[in-house]
């Protein structure tokens, strides 16, 4: 499967937007649970300096400035790793106590607060760390500040960040994945349905889709589909049906007018034996005419060819050519047959005969006096199957009624009244064709036609 | 010409027997297989006509059993299906002719003609030399000649000659023609076979006074000498 008809496929696509459209969900909800996160943090962090500051002002009420000299003494020593850090300050701005230096460059934040970066020991290593402090009169000029760092909550923030990111980045690629190996598959799926229509374009309207065991939507796509080819063979079978019962009912009642007229032209007394004939003639191309028709029914309703007999192609085209050599000489026409090496072939000899004598007859009737008309018997680069080409320098056939000279009764307009033929030859060539399992192609020869079967 | 014709169809086995009287031949009618069989067995016939699809015995069923008891009256099948199959599978079973219905009555004539006349032919054994009138052929060292004149033929003109000159004086069918000298069982779209035998004729007649092959109009070909109405 190719990776770009997934791509392109309507599924793959349709799957690319929704995983887009749900990353940026997930990233939103996400945004908006660390600005929760962060502001939440940072409320306790405040709200915990807070208490220790109204904790200070409750020392030093009690025990006045010793008693807060001792508490901060106390904090210094606890082990606790986030711990406050203190600063107490004289009327004069002197440090009475404390483990903050005296001013520090301070951002002024909203409420009081501020904010500034120190440098502490950390294993033995400086490091720049941001704190978060708020100022507090104790009481006769004395003030206080309680400072806390706040390295932890940005560590613990942006923990969360990467955590969020790498989520949604684990949510595309997920998603994308998942959607490439759904979209293969219903691609799968359709490119099955794909051969199977072309399946049935070429083997003709009597088969049916078969998609394996699918009970999904392509399965039910199928289903439909087989009733409309349902319906569309028995449309054709009705039509089909009504110009052989035509041709079949015909067929008799003008057979026997024909045997009244021959007798009636044998009678003695001869009464306008010229014009009998003629009758007589017409009566017979009627006949031919239902009898090809009836021939292309019956080769195009029935089963195709099951077995057959090898025909050795090459003997086959010397024989045509050589019934018609004579006519082609009367007009005038070089026929010419390449037939170099025999081929045998499966099918039925009398109608592979008759298909070539249809295409030659045809060329003959078309290609003007000194004009040349060639048999080739070619193999096929593959060497499976024969290809014959038959190609004249008669006017050969407009590109766009190359498709329907195949149709019953169908002429060229520009043919029609100047040459005879009852619009059936080609139609009963592709009728044999296609019962050997072959096809009929027409292509010009510049100028001329150029007819090719081809066997298997 | 003794005709027996099995045909379950009254109209078109009444119309075949008129036909066949009115051409001076003598013929019984059976309206299905199983008359048929006892008409086959009670009697001898020169050719036998026999319709394929019929009601009690069929067609094929009849000329089997026909050929298993030893009968071997030449045998014309009449059969309403055209198919290839249908043609190949009653010569199989021992028909010795095929006519898809309807047909033209000059076809079926012509065709029981020839049937009757090729055993009928003094001396069974393969002739070695065929003679009309002036016209003879060495099928020996295939050679032609009319009166003291070689003429010179190509294979297939050969083989038309021989095949018109084996059933000379009856009507010989373009379809006849096309399946015993070409070898194929086709419809042609245009009168190619005409063009064939113009050439022959050429050879034959040209330089004679008295012409031997004639066009019989609706029909084919008649080799012979002139018949005078």
């Amino acid at each position: 499967m190719q990776i770009r008809a997934v791509a392109n496929s309507l599924t793959f696509r349709y799957i690319v937007k929704y995983v887009t459209v749900l990353s940026a969900t997930v990233f939103l909800l996400q945004a908006v649970f660390y600005v929760y996160f962060s502001y939440t943090s940072f409320k306790e962090l405040g709200d915990s300096v807070v208490e220790e500051l109204e904790t200070l002002q409750l020392v030093y009420r009690g025990q006045a400035l010793a008693g807060v000299e001792q508490y901060i003494a106390d904090q210094r020593s606890s082990p606790s790793v986030n711990r406050f850090y203190y600063l107490v300050t004289d009327k004069s701005g002197t440090k009475v106590t404390g483990d903050l230096p005296v001013a520090p460059r301070y951002r002024e934040f909203d409420d009081g607060w501020l904010g500034f970066e120190m440098a502490l020991q950390n294993w033995g290593e400086s490091v720049d760390v941001d704190f978060l402090a708020r100022p507090m009169d104790l009481g006769d000029g004395y003030k206080a500040m309680v400072a806390r760092d706040y390295a932890d909550i940005v560590e613990r923030a942006e923990l969360v960040f990467r955590t969020l990111v790498r989520v949604m980045i684990a949510t595309l690629i997920l998603g994308i994945t998942g959607g490439f190996f759904s979209a293969s598959r219903a691609l799968k799926q359709v490119e099955q349905l794909n051969k199977e229509i072309s399946r049935i374009v070429r083997a003709g309207p009597g088969q049916r889709l078969q998609v394996g065991g699918d009970k999904g939507y392509i399965g039910a796509l199928a289903t439909v589909m087989n009733q409309m080819l349902e319906q569309m063979e028995a449309l054709m079978q009705g039509v089909r049906r009504v110009s052989d019962n035509i041709a079949h009912d015909l067929r008799t009642p003008l057979t026997r007018m024909r045997n009244n007229l021959s007798q009636l032209r044998d009678r003695p007394d001869r009464v306008a034996g010229g014009q009998l004939d003629q009758i007589i003639e017409e009566c017979d191309e009627l006949l031919s005419s239902f009898n090809a028709l009836l021939r292309i029914s019956a080769l195009e309703s029935g089963n195709r060819l099951s077995g057959g007999h090898d025909v050795e192609l090459g003997a086959l085209l010397r024989d045509v050519v050589e019934l018609y050599e004579p006519l082609a000489h009367e007009r005038d026409i070089a026929l010419v047959l390449d037939a170099p090496q025999p081929q045998l072939c499966k099918g039925e000899a009398d109608l592979l005969f008759q298909m070539f004598t249809n295409i030659l007859d045809n060329a003959i009737k078309y290609t003007p006096p000194r004009g040349h008309i060639r048999v080739q018997l070619r193999t096929n680069a593959s060497g499976v199957g024969h290809s014959v080409l038959i190609d004249d320098s008669g006017p050969g056939i407009p590109l766009g009624e190359r498709k329907n000279v195949f149709r019953r009764f169908y002429r060229v307009e520009s043919s029609r009244g100047e040459h005879p033929g009852h619009g059936l030859g080609l139609s009963l060539v592709q009728a044999i064709a296609q019962y050997h399992y072959g096809t009929v192609e027409l292509a010009s020869n510049h100028p001329g036609l150029q007819v090719w079967v081809h066997l298997p | 010409m003794n005709v027996l014709l099995v045909e379950d169809d009254k109209q078109v086995g009444d119309f075949i027997v008129a036909e066949l009287r009115a051409a001076g031949h003598s013929c019984v009618h059976a309206l299905d297989g199983e008359a048929g069989q006892q008409a086959a067995v009670g009697a001898t016939y020169d050719v036998m006509v026999i319709d394929r699809m019929m009601p009690r015995m069929d067609g094929l069923e009849l000329i089997k059993f026909l050929r298993k008891s030893g009968n071997h009256t030449p045998v014309l099948v009449l059969s309403a299906l055209g198919d290839v199959d249908d043609r190949v599978q009653g010569l199989h079973w021992g028909a010795d002719d095929y006519l898809v219905k309807p047909f033209a009555m000059v076809e079926l004539l012509a065709r029981l003609e020839v049937l009757h006349r090729r055993v009928s032919l003094p001396g069974t054994d393969a002739p070695t030399k065929l003679v009309v009138e002036d016209l003879s052929m060495d099928l020996l060292r295939q050679y032609v000649q009319r009166r003291d004149t070689p003429i010179n033929l190509q294979p297939r003109e050969y083989k038309l000659l021989e095949y018109l000159m084996r059933y000379a004086g009856q009507v010989v069918t373009r379809a006849m023609l096309l399946e015993h000298v070409w070898g194929y069982h086709f419809d042609p779209q245009t009168n190619v076979i005409d063009v064939h035998v113009s050439r022959l004729r050429q050879k034959i007649d040209k330089d004679f006074e008295q012409p031997l092959l004639a066009t019989v109009r609706g029909a084919g070909y008649r080799l012979g000498p002139e018949l005078v109405d």
